[in-house]
């Protein structure tokens, strides 16, 4: 028995497929993290989505909490903002933006404000003193008053209601008064009719540390010093100031004075460490064909009534690029975007010491190639995953577990049950047939019928070549391996004189097209040439064709499949995510090995596109489906009239595999091969399959634990359950075998289970 | 996540018996390996050939959560 070198717990580190710059560069095509149309358009960075879903949800109160981080005063800023985010918003390409300034002016009159802040918050120790008044040192002090520095304002005016007015004088009665209160409720430190000159200023200069002042009283004191528009500052004076009109540009000044404050104050140079500032493109995608609200709501008075602002903000389409994960269910389990599992992803394979908890959803990617169809930017997690998975093989760190099974099928399919042959009677042959591993395994009898087909009705003959093409090592990331299925392949291929490959699989096809390259058709590319045999005939019902992953990106395939299905009499229905845009079965990856839970969840969204019978043309996408309980048929079934019937079990596959090599071998060329019989009697109880078929244990590995126990005798009795239990070491897993014995020959399974431990006797 | 070296305690309270020696089973020590790892243990074992016992409750979880974690290290 073939078994696969279990690794080591002390890592080599050998070779790092892939660059922290190529990983940075393939997260950065995930647009999910970059900001809506309109809070990109926004210089105060308002989440403007989030207020408005906020707004549609009625939570005032919330929705005002959000709009108060970009606006200390709410009702002066949606009074007099001149709303860049309006037409920017992605509404507009179809119809009328969210009337966003007139929300949150909604917003700002019927959300609560939120409790007085700064009170009981430790403040820091610099202090800053703004001269003058008007509406950006009216902001500035908010803004300043949010970072929780001692501001002092000192101002002409004679009390807090004139410096108000000084500023938003245009705030009706109502908001102002409301506008008054919330300046009152501050943590500011107010000094009335100062008269403001050069001695003045520099007395504050001396009892505070920051010195900020509106610009009249900038232009008034130093009318010739040159200021910086971007740090809002005469840097000649250490000087904070403001320049500019309009409400927006006193705000968005304001914002960018308290950072260059908060710069000075730390002793730190205001031109470093400024982040983004202002409005930026937003690169984010967003599906408008669900956008159907496509009309303003008119307000019936002046100003939208909060059940009015409430409607006008659900119209809002919460933009967001979510494409990939609407339509795989594998990134739909982890709940993450491909941008940041990506990032996950990458760092799990750099660990060196530690959990790498990442193995399980790197390992459970079916590799299908679907998200860079569907996604915008062609996001390829595919290639993530893949190349993580050779990084961790290559640094042997990646567990053999999730893999082994299907790698031993593999070493199995390419070993035991491996065969090619030439086509009886010829000495070379033009063509080989290729039919892939799942094919023998699942519809053994399809094969045999399409093999004896392409012999008679094609010229020059064909040889067969029954074994797997690689694509399991590729997927497992075992790039050793599958560089020897290489080569053992082009040997097999050269012994037959180099002949071209007819493909049975689409998956096959891609693999041997990227490792043994030459001439490969598809047998529906044969099919199509010759005509479809005798016998050949479609469902009577309509059915949905399902593409195999193996066919993505390539047209031709997918356009000879139609064109059989149309010739056979089917009729197909129309699927969602076909074509380029088709799901994986939950095969593809070795998914269905490493997590077969994730598997499943992918094979039921590949099944919810319909309700009628699938077709496919992959052997595995039609084993998924029929586990899954859907009537499920190979297009090669109904070309040759075959039915494989319920989905076969691990060890059934094994079988198949076999005896249909055992089966052509004497049939076509007279060979006999070895009796694989028993020398006695082994049954199996319904559960003891269905257990074992769970558990990846195959009738081999019993029937190894068995014979050694008629060889040793070695096995224990559980007097509670009266069955027997028999062990075997078998590579890289202890197999365990509960039976009962009829007689001296015959043996009944009831169950088995396996453990990769070792176990041994340990002495003192 | 730091692997319990904790040692699994098994009475097989005479329940079980080894068929080749025909006597029970007995509390015994035993050893757990897995990539590099070992771990003692008590298992159900034969106190004449020493067969070690490991149950199927034992097998699906205890034993495979530990190698889990172990294979994800
Ligand atoms: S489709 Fe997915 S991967 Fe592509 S940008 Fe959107 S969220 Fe990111
Ligand atoms: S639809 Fe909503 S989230 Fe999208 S840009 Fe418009 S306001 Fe912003
Ligand atoms: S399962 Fe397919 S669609 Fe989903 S992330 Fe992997 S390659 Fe992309
Ligand atoms: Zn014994």
């Amino acid at each position: 028995m073939s078994q696969i070198q279990e690794r080591g717990s002390t890592h080599v580190y050998k070779v790092n497929r892939i660059s922290k710059e190529e990983m940075d560069g393939m997260v950065a095509r995930c647009v999910y993290e970059e900001p809506a149309f309109c809070n990109a358009a926004c210089p105060l960075k308002l989440d403007t989505r989030a207020m408005l879903k906020a707004a549609a949800a009625g939570d005032f109160k919330k929705a005002l909490q959000i709009y108060e981080k970009a606006a200390p005063f709410p009702l002066i800023l949606s009074a007099g903002c001149e709303a860049p985010c309006e037409n920017k918003c992605r509404l507009c390409e179809r119809g009328d933006g969210i009337a966003i300034r007139a929300v949150e002016a909604a917003v700002s009159r019927y959300g609560q404000a939120s409790r007085l802040g700064g009170v009981f918050r430790t403040k820091k120790k610099k202090t800053v003193a703004v001269l003058g008044s008007g509406l950006f040192p009216l902001f500035l002090a908010g803004e300043l008053e949010k970072k929780a520095y001692p501001t002092t304002v000192y101002c002409e005016q004679e009390d807090l209601e004139r410096f108000l007015r000084s500023a938003a004088g245009f705030l009706d009665g109502e908001a102002f008064q409301l506008e008054l209160k919330r300046l009152k409720g501050k943590d500011l430190a107010f000094v009335f009719d100062c008269e403001i000159d050069e001695a003045f200023l520099s007395a504050r200069r001396d009892d505070s540390d920051v010195l900020c002042a509106s610009e009249e009283v900038a232009r008034r004191l130093f009318p010739e010093t040159a200021f910086d528009p971007a740090l809002m500052i005469c840097e000649a004076e250490r000087l904070v100031t403001g320049f500019g009109e309009g409400v927006m540009n006193a705000a968005f000044g304001a914002k960018k004075a308290a950072l260059t404050v908060d710069r000075l104050a730390q002793n730190l140079d205001p031109r470093n460490m400024r982040g983004s500032e202002g409005a930026i493109e937003s690169r984010l995608y967003t599906d408008l064909t669900e956008a159907d609200e496509l009309r303003r709501i008119a307000p019936a008075g002046e100003a939208y009534t909060a059940e009015e602002a409430a409607r006008e903000a659900k119209r809002c389409i919460q933009c967001h690029c979510e494409e990939c994960m609407k339509s795989c269910a594998y990134l739909k389990h982890y709940k993450k975007y491909p941008g940041l599992l990506s990032k996950e992803i990458y760092n799990n394979t750099q660990i060196i010491m530690g959990d790498h908890q990442l193995n399980k959803p790197m390992n459970a990617c079916t590799l299908c190639g679907q998200c860079t169809v569907v996604c915008p930017n062609g996001f390829d997690m595919a290639h993530v995953c893949a190349v993580a998975r050779r990084n961790m093989v290559s640094t042997d760190k990646m567990p053999l577990a999730p893999h082994e099974f299907a790698l031993m099928d593999m070493l199995f399919s390419n070993g035991e049950a491996f065969m090619s042959r030439l086509q009886p009677g010829y000495e070379k042959c033009r063509y080989v047939f290729f039919p892939g591993c799942q094919a023998s395994a699942i519809a053994p009898e399809t094969v045999k019928a399409a093999y004896l087909d392409l012999c008679e009705r094609l010229e020059g003959g064909v040889a067969l070549m029954l074994g797997c093409c690689g694509a399991i090592c590729d997927w497992a990331g075992r790039y050793e391996m599958q560089e020897s299925t290489r080569e053992f392949l082009l040997t097999e291929l050269s012994k037959l004189g180099d002949p071209v490959i007819i493909a049975g699989c689409p998956s096959c096809r891609k693999e041997l097209a990227e490792s043994v390259g030459g001439e490969i058709v598809g047998i529906w590319d044969v099919l199509e040439e010759i005509g479809l045999p005798e016998g050949a005939h479609g469902l009577d019902r309509p059915a949905a064709l399902h593409d195999s992953c193996g066919a993505r990106g390539d047209a031709h395939t997918q356009q000879a499949i139609r064109s059989l299905a149309a010739k056979l009499g089917v009729t197909l229905v129309e699927t969602e995510y076909s074509g380029d845009r088709s799901p994986c079965c939950g095969y593809g990856g070795l998914t269905a090995y490493a997590n077969p839970e994730v598997a499943s969840e992918i094979t039921a969204r590949a099944l919810e596109r319909s309700d009628a019978p699938y077709i496919s043309y992959c052997m595995a996408c039609r084993d998924r489906f029929a586990r899954q309980g859907r009537e499920s048929r190979h297009i090669l079934e109904l070309v040759y009239g075959t039915d494989a019937g319920a989905p076969p079990d691990i060890s059934e596959k094994r079988y198949n595999r076999l005896s249909l090599k055992k089966e052509l071998l004497w049939e076509l060329w007279q060979e006999e091969t070895a009796d694989m019989k028993l020398d006695y009697e082994l049954n199996y109880t319904e559960e003891a399959r269905r257990l074992m078929d769970g558990r990846m244990i195959l009738t081999d590995d019993v029937i190894a634990v068995l014979n050694d126990y008629r060889e040793t005798g070695e096995a224990i009795l559980d007097s509670d359950s009266g069955l027997m239990i028999a062990r075997k070491r078998l590579g890289n897993a202890t197999f365990w075998v509960k039976f009962t014995e009829s007689g001296e020959d015959a043996y009944t399974v009831h169950g088995a289970y396996s453990h990769r431990m070792n176990v041994v006797r340990r002495e003192g | 996540m730091a692997i319990e070296r904790n040692y699994y305690t098994i009475d097989p309270e005479g329940k079980l018996q080894c068929l080749k020696c025909r006597v029970p089973l007995v509390k015994g020590k035993a050893k757990f390996m897995y990539l590099d790892n070992g771990f003692p243990v008590e298992l159900p074992v034969c106190p004449v050939c020493g067969f070690v016992y490991v149950p199927e409750e034992l097998a699906l979880g205890k034993v495979l959560s530990v190698e889990k974690a172990l294979e994800d290290k």
